[in-house]
């Protein structure tokens, strides 16, 4: 098995170098429309930026093997330039440009998060190049009045409000509520939208600690939420982090009546990972295989997307993944709708998108961010995610701890 | 004299390069302009003095956060970048006063750690500086052109500035001073030069163009969070630079600081996967076969080719 | 009473700093070399602990040996054949020297590994010890004292063998050791070997507490610098206290101005040691 993680790392790492040099090949008999992805392939956020690459290959895959997209009387092949910039921000804004000003892509995805987004979407912006983000969730992202960047994650609000009310409204006599957050834009900004949601349902925030990028130790802040006795416990951080929290708060005794974690026990390497100590863990996310939407996209619906993802990687997609292919998807509906690959006409295309896909309804806020969805609460059970909410999906109901 | 013909042939050659109308050369001559004053900087300290600095990383970092948030608060653009500087030089010759009396190791421990409680001190104070969110700067109202210009111009004329500086320094008493106390800093003590005040010159000078390099940079990507304005790599590479081209000289810098942008450009675009052990070989190779770095190399061949019959 | 469960994290925590430090600080005091390979040969041993658990069922703590021995070999070539070219260079040099080696093993090990955290889940964990109000950590303690086992055995090995002895004589004087017939080069070679090994045997021991990927390697060494400088360089003592300090120190900070100043309290606390007391608490005057 060691050899095959080599191998497929070789693999990888030649296909990504193919990759990178084919904008160099001697333009293809049909026209292409090239999609701009700098990605962080290799660094700190190298698992995530992975994630988004399988989302956009399998777009391309399906989008290409349907027929290709048709405009303006043309039928276009499409491909995606990738370049790594190393989970390095300055690069990723650097790639963004390089792609537009020398690949001449006509469209961009965003880089991974909400930092890196707000950064690359000036470059996008001052091209006029429509960039789509699959993984920037923070308002502030968007709140420059840019007019080419949309996103496809919702507001922070959306996924923390729901819980909020979901537990109060099954166990009233919930009251103490202890928060910990990683400092960074993401992890803080929706921990921050958690404190505001549980205040407005009369919860009382015990403690609200922070921790620095990169902690491998939570003992203290962990103590010092126990001393506080709290029946609801949240985390915010990223996979690695949540794996050391919950195995931290095992070893120190911390036993709420609920966990719950964000952004991590979406992904099946969470559950995995945390073994037995995963039961009952609730969480949010903004898309789950489980959802059943029929859509007008290249995918066509819910399961069908399910089943290509099952059939070219296997497993089950997680919404990093969803939202990566989503985006491409999106760009495919605003070329059809503008019937041109004029960036202006699909950006404006895009804007006024109002439509159904497998990933779920698609409408985009005046700022770019979607505001059309319902990111579903769940909570791993016997070791798998049950969807707990919205109503029309749910799968099971919330169990506490005792 | 010809260390200014130089430095002025190549500054106007560099500023004619806008008419090859290529926004991504423009770009990396921008960065490579950036480096080269960021090398320039350290040569001060880390060459010339022979105390080995890595406090570049914070005074770039201090200089790009001083005037993001003058210019969150209003303050034109390019009077944020001179405050920028003469901050992070009030701050070099604070921080020197603690730490410049501790020698080798320890000192260059002294400057790695200033710039991680530097940035951790803007992580933990986000009302003020946007913390782990990073910070959003006024976009300049430009066209696309222009604005690859602009900056092409601002760290092109900011390395001018450094490099004129460093060939001022070289000629003086200042230059001279800081070479004694790099061979023997005792006896350069006894021979009655202030060394305490030539080291605080130094590492003041260390800082203050690379204050205002941090401060354009940050205007330059809009967006700056602190693992990026205070990445350790920032402190390493203008080594690296300096070492290639050539310790204590004038151009060596520079000319360091445009062999490694090349090298990185092409191993970016080529080898995306290996990129960091490729910067790792180059160091490896260049600390074993190129002690002395690239300058100093070419002028022993050109003396010796003088001197033969 | 809260206080005794902080002090008791922070006991723990220190006891595996000072494993972490004590093989850097050995290279640092006797051969004048900041190895900032250092954080990632950690992570190799932990590396090494994790495929030996996963695939051969050897419980990490057995592996300390494994990942120590393959450490060592490495460390030992990594210094005679690069390292030692330069071992007479400033300080500047060797450090910039080890960065770039640093560079490349780290990419090696993310192109070989990725960056994908692992985790080692023991089939059998020790649970928790709990004494009155106090949860210790069955498996971090039990890591911890195997650490501080070792750090000793390293001790003694230092002062009662003969090897041990010819590496604390070049740390003294390394003139004076090569006029007494040491073989200077050999010893450099082995003191480096020995630091590499007890940077593995750290790791095979953090990787059931610590999430096992290379980019934690540079958290590692940050802490491996903090302990040698609040202990004194090249001292094992100097490393055990300067590694429970610092987790004390770390553990009431958190608790008193929250966890995301842990970091920076350890750094101010750092500088004002330079400034104040550059040799350490325990270190001797001299090896500045």
């Amino acid at each position: 098995m060691f050899t095959s993680y080599l191998s497929r790392r070789v693999a990888a790492g030649i296909a990504a170098a193919g990759v990178a040099v084919l904008p160099l090949l001697p333009a293809a008999a049909q026209d292409a429309i090239k999609v701009g992805a700098p990605l962080p392939l290799t660094g700190p956020l190298s698992p995530e930026g992975l994630k988004q690459k399988r989302g956009y290959d399998l777009w391309v895959e399906t989008a290409n093997t349907k027929g290709g997209i048709k405009a303006g009387g043309k039928t276009y092949t499409v491909e995606i330039v990738y370049t790594d910039y190393a989970s390095n921000t300055p690069r990723a804004v650097q790639s963004a440009e390089r792609m537009i000003t020398d690949d001449k892509v006509n469209f961009l995805f965003a880089p991974f998060g909400s930092g890196a987004t707000k950064a690359a979407s000036a470059v996008s912006e001052k091209y006029g190049i429509p960039m789509i983000a699959p993984t920037a969730s923070s308002a502030e992202v968007y709140d420059q009045s840019y007019k080419f960047l949309f996103g496809t994650l919702t507001p922070n609000e959306t996924v923390s409000e729901p819980i909020a009310k979901l537990v109060t409204e099954n166990k009233p006599n919930i009251k103490r509520v202890a928060i910990l957050a990683r400092n960074d834009l993401f992890p803080l900004a929706v921990a921050q939208a958690f404190e505001k949601a549980v205040k407005a349902q009369n919860l009382e925030v015990v403690t609200f600690e922070r921790y620095a990028i990169g902690t491998m130790d939570h003992a203290a802040a962990i103590t010092q939420m126990r001393a506080a006795r709290p029946d609801w416990v949240y985390a915010s951080g990223y996979i690695n982090d949540l794996i050391l929290i919950r195995r931290q708060m095992n070893d120190l005794g911390l036993k709420p009546q609920i966990l719950t974690m964000i952004a991590g026990p979406a992904y099946p390497e969470f559950a995995k990972t945390v073994g037995p100590l995963a039961e009952n863990i609730t969480s949010m996310s903004w898309w789950h295989p489980a959802v059943r939407y029929k859509g007008k996209d290249v995918f066509g619906s819910t399961e069908a997307f399910n089943a290509a993802w099952e059939k070219k990687y296997g497993g089950e997609a997680d919404y990093v993944d969803a939202s990566s292919a989503v985006d491409g998807a999106i760009i495919q509906l605003g070329i059809e709708a503008a019937n041109s690959i004029d960036p202006a006409k699909v950006r404006d295309a895009i804007a006024a998108l109002d439509v159904e896909t497998f990933y779920g309804k698609i409408k985009f806020a005046a700022s770019g961010q979607i505001n059309s969805l319902q990111p579903p609460v769940f909570q791993l059970q016997g070791g798998q995610p049950v969807v707990l909410w919205p109503p029309a999906i749910k799968q099971g109901e919330l169990r506490f701890s005792p | 004299m010809r260390s200014w013909i130089v430095l002025v042939v190549v500054t106007a050659l560099t500023a004619a390069l806008p008419l090859a109308g290529n926004n991504y050369l423009l770009r990396l001559a921008t960065i490579t302009c950036m480096y080269a004053v960021l090398a320039q900087s350290w040569n001060f300290i880390g060459g010339l003095a022979g105390y080995p600095s890595f406090a570049t990383a914070a005074f770039f970092g201090l200089g790009a956060y001083v005037s993001a948030i003058l210019q969150v608060h209003g303050l034109p653009s390019v009077a944020a970048w001179g405050c920028a500087g003469l901050i992070a030089m009030l701050f070099a010759a604070f921080i020197g006063g603690a730490i410049l009396h501790l020698r080798g190791h320890y000192f260059a421990i002294a400057t790695l750690v200033v710039a991680e409680m530097l940035r951790e001190i803007v992580n933990t104070t986000p009302h003020f500086t946007g913390g782990g969110m990073g910070l959003n700067l006024p976009i300049m109202r430009m066209s696309v052109g222009a604005q690859a210009q602009f900056f092409l111009f601002a760290m092109l004329g900011l390395s001018f500035l450094c490099t004129a500086t460093a060939i001022l320094v070289q000629r003086s008493k200042l230059g001279f001073g800081l070479r004694c106390i790099q061979q023997n800093e005792d006896a350069a003590n006894v021979l009655g030069i202030n060394t305490y005040a030539y080291k605080t010159a130094a590492f003041s000078l260390s800082g203050v163009f690379v204050g205002m390099a941090g401060a354009i940079y940050a205007n330059w990507t809009n967006y700056i969070d602190p693992p990026d304005v205070f990445d350790v790599l920032l402190a390493i590479k203008p080594l690296v630079m300096v070492m290639l081209g050539g310790l204590g000289t004038i151009f060596g810098p520079a000319i360091g600081a445009l062999i490694l942008i090349a090298f990185e450009e092409f191993v970016w675009r080529n080898f995306l996967t290996i990129h960091a052990a490729a910067l790792g070989f180059i160091i490896v190779v260049l600390i074993l076969f190129l002690p002395n770095g690239i300058v100093p190399l070419l002028r022993e061949r050109v003396a010796r080719r003088g001197a033969s019959p | 009473m809260i206080y005794l469960q902080i002090a008791a994290n922070g006991l723990v925590l220190g006891g595996l700093y000072a494993c972490i430090a004590v093989g850097f600080s050995l290279v640092w005091g006797v051969l004048n070399v900041i190895n900032i390979l250092h954080g990632t040969f950690i992570v190799l041993g932990s590396y090494i602990a994790y495929f030996a658990y996963v695939h051969a069922g050897i419980h990490p703590f057995a592996s300390i040996v494994i990942a120590g021995g393959v450490l060592y070999a490495l460390g030992h070539a990594i210094h005679a054949g690069i390292i030692n070219r330069v071992i007479a260079a400033p300080v500047l040099i060797t450090l910039t020297l080890t960065f770039g080696l640093d560079l490349i093993l780290n990419n090696a090990m993310l192109v070989a590994f990725t960056a994908d955290y692992r985790s080692i889940n023991l089939a059998r964990p020790l649970g928790t010890l709990e004494i009155g109000p106090v949860f210790l950590p069955g498996d971090r303690v039990a890591a911890m004292a195997l650490a501080l086992l070792l750090t000793i055995l390293l001790w003694r090995l230092l002062r009662d063998s003969r090897i041990g002895r010819a590496i604390v004589a070049v740390r003294m004087d390394r003139e004076a050791a090569a006029l007494m017939g040491v073989d200077v080069k050999r010893i450099n070679a082995i003191t480096f070997g020995i630091g590499a090994l007890m940077a593995g045997a750290a790791g095979a021991l953090l990787s059931i507490i610590f999430p096992i990927s290379p980019l934690n390697s540079a958290t590692f060494l940050g802490k491996a610098f903090v302990v040698c400088v609040l202990g004194g360089l090249g001292s094992v003592p100097g490393a055990i206290i300067g590694g429970i300090v610092l987790g004390i120190v770390e553990s009431f900070g958190s608790y008193w101005f929250g966890p995301e100043h842990a970091v920076t309290i350890s750094f101010a606390i750092l500088l004002v040691l330079l400034f104040a007391r550059p040799r350490g608490l325990v270190g001797r005057r001299g090896y500045e």
